[in-house]
């Protein structure tokens, strides 16, 4: 069952100084240092791996950097590879990947640059996509609590019907 | 003889049969277009859409508006004629219903627009908003 | 001798905004620039339906997000369920009984069917077709009655696929009950397969995607099998028990909106026969693993993390769960096929359309604005 996905792991190992391993049939996860990303995702191209399908951003507030995720599948092999890499959370800066898979990264590095602040460089179009008018920190991060803030915005403790809101 | 004021005389005449301006938000396109479809047929009581907003009498706001999309109701709302009528539906209008702690939704439509009727549910029935529609009808009747 | 129109001349542009209180569109809006009557290019304009969905689920617990999960996209509750379902489940390590299986398949299908009738209603409106709109709402409310008496709503199934299996046992007689509507369903497959002259004037040959483009813009779904990729997560990577089930792909090459709306009507078809398959192997059993059946507000899900993938009707959909070991997950990642048929998709179909052309367009990518805002 895991062969396949075991040889592409010694491939990518024998090639790039890596950690990987395989979780189940069809899924890998191998983590990387920032800097060797964009070598490894032009390699990750040309070797089948042609649908991005999705990029995500997780905020690890006690170890203070950001954990960036790249989801490739494969059509040929029919195998997806997840690409983790840190990056520091107060000042979160990484080269785009926009050159090797262009309109398809392009939005969702726009949507992480709004949501969590992440500045990738070399996309060019990185404006608000969903907020209008957005004056408040970025609304993802993990020390922005949306209860506090809609207790203070929205609700008001003297009325009686919504003391609820404030258990 | 009951004496009735001006703008109650209009009233009386001109809200016999409604047309509702086509504002179908989230939740309102799967409960409130299968209204106009063979099953609730709501063009048997006289209720048709309508493509602008200069035609209409009455603006359903069908479930939760953020930010962006309350303003542009509230535009929609200042070009509608008088008389005119805001019916909320759901329970996202009412609270906040189940998005009360997310920070992009608005929690009480009532400090935004002048709501005349709410229709509670997550989201209404169809018998629901009929109701609702029978009841615009009699408090018109009785308006002064 | 009628003369040949000249172009517009240039530097005569003008904007438009195809918005969300037009009647031809969605939540969602366009800005177009025009040129007499041809697109020159397109812009989107997302964000009237954000709600921060991702991070609304770090605040409840699993069975709590399983209500929540159902709101994702309101055209196909059951879909969004499933999928959520099937991620808590992997992190947590259950497996869950046959009959379980079973019934998941039959609801998500069922769900599927509804969604393309929705599809085909609104297309036709957008093309001109008026009867198509008023028939196929009527027709899908059968499927909705079923739903009300299998899983209590008509539109949101209040979290009836939730981690662990399914919340309850189908009531008496849902077998016949189930083989009734699908017999119905026939009816509006036929209708839907007439020649109608609307549809071939207005749909053929317009919007007209290639395959190479289809795969660098990110398109998957019924959108990459009418350019000719042969691809269905459910082939790919089987789950549940799709891979015990008979069924075939439809697929086109030419790749307009005439050969996605026709992908749609196979769909059905297909759908209406896994459904057959599935009620006639249904097992006997229990429903849910006992761990799971009678839920805590206090049980914890282990560390890890997971990638699911599923088929919805509208293409690959994604959930990335990451777990720490408290009673909520730390971060869920939700990706929506939509995100990538609306922003990349349509901006680069609608340049050089005429803007009569606009709404065939676009109600062929069978878009659901809420699954892109989240």
């Amino acid at each position: 069952m895991d062969k396949k996905e075991s040889e592409f792991l010694k491939k990518i190992k024998t090639k790039f100084k890596i950690d990987g391993k395989v979780q189940r049939d069809r899924r890998i996860w191998i983590s990387i240092t920032d800097d060797k990303l964009i070598e490894i995702c032009k390699w990750m191209k040309e070797n089948g791996f042609v649908h991005l399908s999705a990029i995500s951003v997780t905020d690890w507030l006690k170890d203070g950097n950001y954990e960036l995720t790249y989801h490739l599948w494969s059509y040929d092999d029919k195998i997806l590879v997840t690409i983790k890499t840190r990056i520091n959370r107060n000042k979160p800066n990484i080269e785009s990947v926009t050159p090797i898979w262009e309109k398809n990264a392009q939005i969702h590095e726009r949507e992480l640059h709004e949501l969590f602040g992440v500045n990738f460089n070399g996309n060019e179009d990185l404006v608000p996509l969903f907020l209008e008018n957005w004056k408040g920190p970025a609304p993802f991060r993990k020390d922005f609590d949306w209860r506090d803030f809609v207790r203070d915005e929205f609700y008001d403790k003297k009325n009686e019907r919504e003391q609820v809101y404030y258990d | 003889m009951v004496k009735r004021s001006e703008k109650a005389k209009t009233m009386r005449k001109i809200i016999k049969a409604i047309w509702i301006f086509n504002w179908f938000n989230s939740c309102g396109f799967a409960e409130l277009v299968p209204l106009v479809g063979s099953r609730w047929d709501m063009e048997r009581f006289g209720m048709i859409i309508v493509g602008t907003p200069r035609h209409a009498d009455v603006l359903f706001i069908a479930g939760y508006q953020t930010h962006k999309s309350i303003e542009r109701a509230k535009r929609v709302y200042e070009q509608m004629a008088e008389p005119r009528v805001v019916i909320a539906l759901g329970s996202c209008t009412m609270t906040g219903g189940m998005y009360w702690d997310s920070y992009n939704t608005i929690k009480k439509l009532d400090d935004y627009l002048p709501v005349t009727m709410y229709i509670p549910g997550c989201p209404p029935r169809p018998e629901a908003v009929f109701e609702a529609c029978e009841k615009i009808f009699e408090h018109v009747k009785e308006l002064e | 001798m009628i003369k040949e129109m000249e172009p517009a001349p240039k530097g005569s542009e003008y904007d438009f905004y195809f918005g969300p209180a037009h009647p031809g569109s969605g939540n969602f809006g366009v800005k177009l620039k025009l040129e007499g009557e041809v697109v020159v290019s397109a812009r989107a304009d997302p964000g009237y339906l954000h709600r921060g969905f991702e991070k609304l689920m770090e605040y409840r617990t699993p069975l709590q997000n399983a209500v929540l999960s159902d709101r994702l996209c309101i055209l196909e509750p059951l879909n969004w369920n499933l999928i959520h379902a099937e991620a808590v489940d992997e992190l947590m390590g259950i497996d869950i009984p046959e009959r379980a299986k079973y019934i998941r398949v039959i609801m998500a299908e069922l769900s599927r069917i509804q969604s393309h009738i929705i599809w085909y209603g609104v297309f036709s409106k957008g093309v001109g077709f008026d009867t198509g709109f008023k028939l196929a709402f009527g027709y899908r409310d059968y499927i909705m009655d079923l739903f009300e008496l299998i899983t209590g709503g008509r539109v949101y199934p209040a979290g009836y696929i939730c981690p662990g299996g399914v919340r309850r046992d189908f009531p008496k007689d849902t077998k016949k009950k189930i083989l009734k509507v699908l017999d119905k369903m026939n009816k509006i497959i036929k209708l839907e397969e007439l020649e109608n002259p609307a549809m071939n004037a207005r749909a053929k040959g317009v919007g007209i995607l290639k395959l190479k483009d289809a795969i660098r813009l990110g398109a998957t779904g019924p959108v990459i099998r009418g350019s000719g990729m042969n691809t269905d997560v459910r082939k790919e990577e089987p789950y549940e028990i799709y891979d015990r089930l008979d069924f075939e792909v439809p697929i086109r090459k030419e790749g307009d909106a005439y050969a996605r709306y026709w992908i749609g009507i196979e769909e059905m078809k297909q759908s209406i026969n896994i459904v057959k398959q599935a009620l006639e192997e249904l097992p006997d059993g229990e429903v849910i693993d006992s761990s799971l059946k009678k839920p805590k507000l206090t049980t914890k899900i282990p560390e890890g993390e997971v990638y699911v993938r599923n088929e919805i009707s509208r293409g690959e959909a994604g959930i990335y769960m990451v777990s720490n070991g408290e009673v909520s997950p730390y971060r869920t990642k939700v990706r929506g096929p939509d995100f990538l048929h609306m922003i990349p998709v349509l901006e680069y179909l609608l340049k050089g359309v005429q803007i009569a052309d606009v709404p065939a367009v676009y109600w062929s990518l069978n878009i659901c604005p809420a699954d892109m805002d989240r």
